[in-house]
């Protein structure tokens, strides 16, 4: 399917609607709050369509590399859910491979990068 | 519906005080799966009324959250003991079918973002800390005897019985999540189990207080009551994402953590440094993003649908890089 607009342009277009045309024309406090973070989840949606692919690619690595399975050429996104299962086994026994937290910070930081992108800048 | 449920209030509202009552006022102000909140307005034998009704809206969701007359039950201990709370009027028992008591309706803001962000709330926030510093000498102070009921009551460790019921939670969520398993095996190593035992609120921040100009109007929300140590309440309402985008200032995003914990010292004899409670703020970050993703499930299954509640889900990456980032702070001490 190529037709245009792409899905992450089709969540665009949503997205600009809410902040342009809704968001502007709503009073009660509350519901404008709700329509941002609706504009907010199509954000969210749009950069999970963009990179969603290759950072699943990349956290699979990771966590295939903490597990000693650093070979495994098959490691894509498909494979998430057990190796993630799979290292909470190991913490929850008390027995996390070493790396375990800088592989993890780095995981959550391509996290971040489709939920929340400026996050790490506003930090402090 | 709001008929209905107006007249069967007017009926326990007059057993509950004594004499003919009428309804002004009847509004719904917050409804959502597990809890409405109605403001009510009315003509009592013991004159004009403003009172807030608390309504169960059909099952628990959380795991250890108090029942709504457990909840009035805490809250009334609480009155008695001299916390700036409503007053609580009376559990009234089934409601057209639900769960309700009544409580004094509170004037103020009790929006977390707002009370960090507006000019208007500036007096406010100048006296907060040691309000809240306060208030939690207060509650901390009730004696536990009587509610017997608080999760944690009547085991050997309540802190330990809180970290075993937050992995149950976990687990339940039915998905793996490392970074938390990660933070749950430093709070098992880390905790010190043999502190204190006090009454905790369990959900004291910023966001749960009913502020006025002068600052703290009320202290709301008593439905994660506890037993458990007094470094998880004073460690919570540091946690970064209760201190609504205004990071620098720990305290809520509303000042820095000294008046307040100075105020909390010498009103209770107790002395914690910010070291000692950093296993606390560690606690507090791996509950909150628990609690965010249970949030979230509460949409994907139905039970309540909201985008607020789903995107949390997502947002659960910030709160999941804060347990993180303070697991590597805390690497090497």
């Amino acid at each position: 399917m190529t037709d245009r607009p792409d899905p992450g342009e089709l969540a665009d277009a949503v997205r600009s609607f809410l902040e342009g045309e809704i968001l502007p024309a709503l009073q009660d406090p509350r519901l404008k709050f709700r329509a941002l973070v609706a504009a907010n989840a199509l954000g969210i949606l749009g950069r999970d369509l963009l990179l969603g692919a290759e950072l699943d690619r990349e956290e699979a690595r990771l966590l295939a590399g903490l597990l000693g399975q650093g070979g495994d050429p098959g490691a894509d996104g498909r494979a998430l859910p057990a190796l993630n299962s799979e290292l909470c086994r190991k913490i929850r026994l008390g027995d996390p491979p070493e790396g375990s937290l800088p592989a993890l910070r780095r995981i959550a930081e391509l996290k971040l990068a489709i939920a929340s992108p400026g996050y790490l800048e506003k930090r402090s | 519906m709001s008929e209905a449920l107006r007249a069967a209030l007017q009926h326990k509202l007059a057993d509950l005080l004594g004499g003919e009552v009428r309804i002004d006022r009847f509004a719904l102000l917050a409804g959502g799966a597990s809890m409405e909140a109605w403001a009510v307005d009315a003509q009592t034998p013991q004159g004009p009324m403003a009172l807030l009704l608390r309504r169960g809206a059909g099952g628990r969701i959380y795991r250890d959250a108090l029942s709504l007359e457990q909840e009035h039950r805490v809250l009334q201990a609480a009155f008695a003991g001299g916390v700036t709370v409503p007053q609580p009027r009376g559990y009234l028992g089934d409601l057209l079918g639900r769960d309700a008591y009544v409580m004094e309706r509170v004037q103020g803001e009790a929006v977390g973002r707002r009370l960090v962000q507006k000019p208007e709330f500036a007096a406010a926030r100048k006296a907060l800390p040691a309000q809240m510093a306060r208030e939690l000498a207060r509650i901390h102070a009730l004696d536990p005897a009587g509610l017997a009921f608080l999760p944690g009551a009547g085991t050997p460790s309540p802190l330990r019985h809180g970290l075993e019921t937050l992995t149950a939670q976990l687990d339940a969520l039915g998905a793996p999540y490392p970074a938390l398993e990660l933070g749950l095996l430093h709070l098992r190593t880390h905790l010190p189990f043999e502190g204190a035992q006090v009454v905790c609120h369990g959900d004291f921040r910023i966001g749960n207080f009913m502020v006025g100009p002068a600052g703290l109007a009320s202290v709301l929300d008593w439905e994660f009551a506890h037993l458990g140590d007094p470094r998880e309440d004073l460690a919570w309402p540091m946690v970064r994402n209760w201190r609504f985008r205004v990071d620098h200032l720990r305290l809520g995003g509303i000042a820095g953590p000294e008046e307040f914990l100075e105020r909390y010292h010498a009103l209770t004899g107790r002395s914690f440094t910010l070291r000692e409670l950093r296993p606390f703020e560690m606690l507090g970050a791996v509950r909150w993003a628990i609690g965010a993703l249970s949030q979230a499930r509460r949409h994907l299954s139905g039970e309540e649908r909201s985008v607020e509640l789903a995107v949390l889900g997502r947002l659960a990456a910030e709160y999941q890089h804060e347990v993180l980032a303070l697991l590597d702070e805390g690497e090497g001490s």
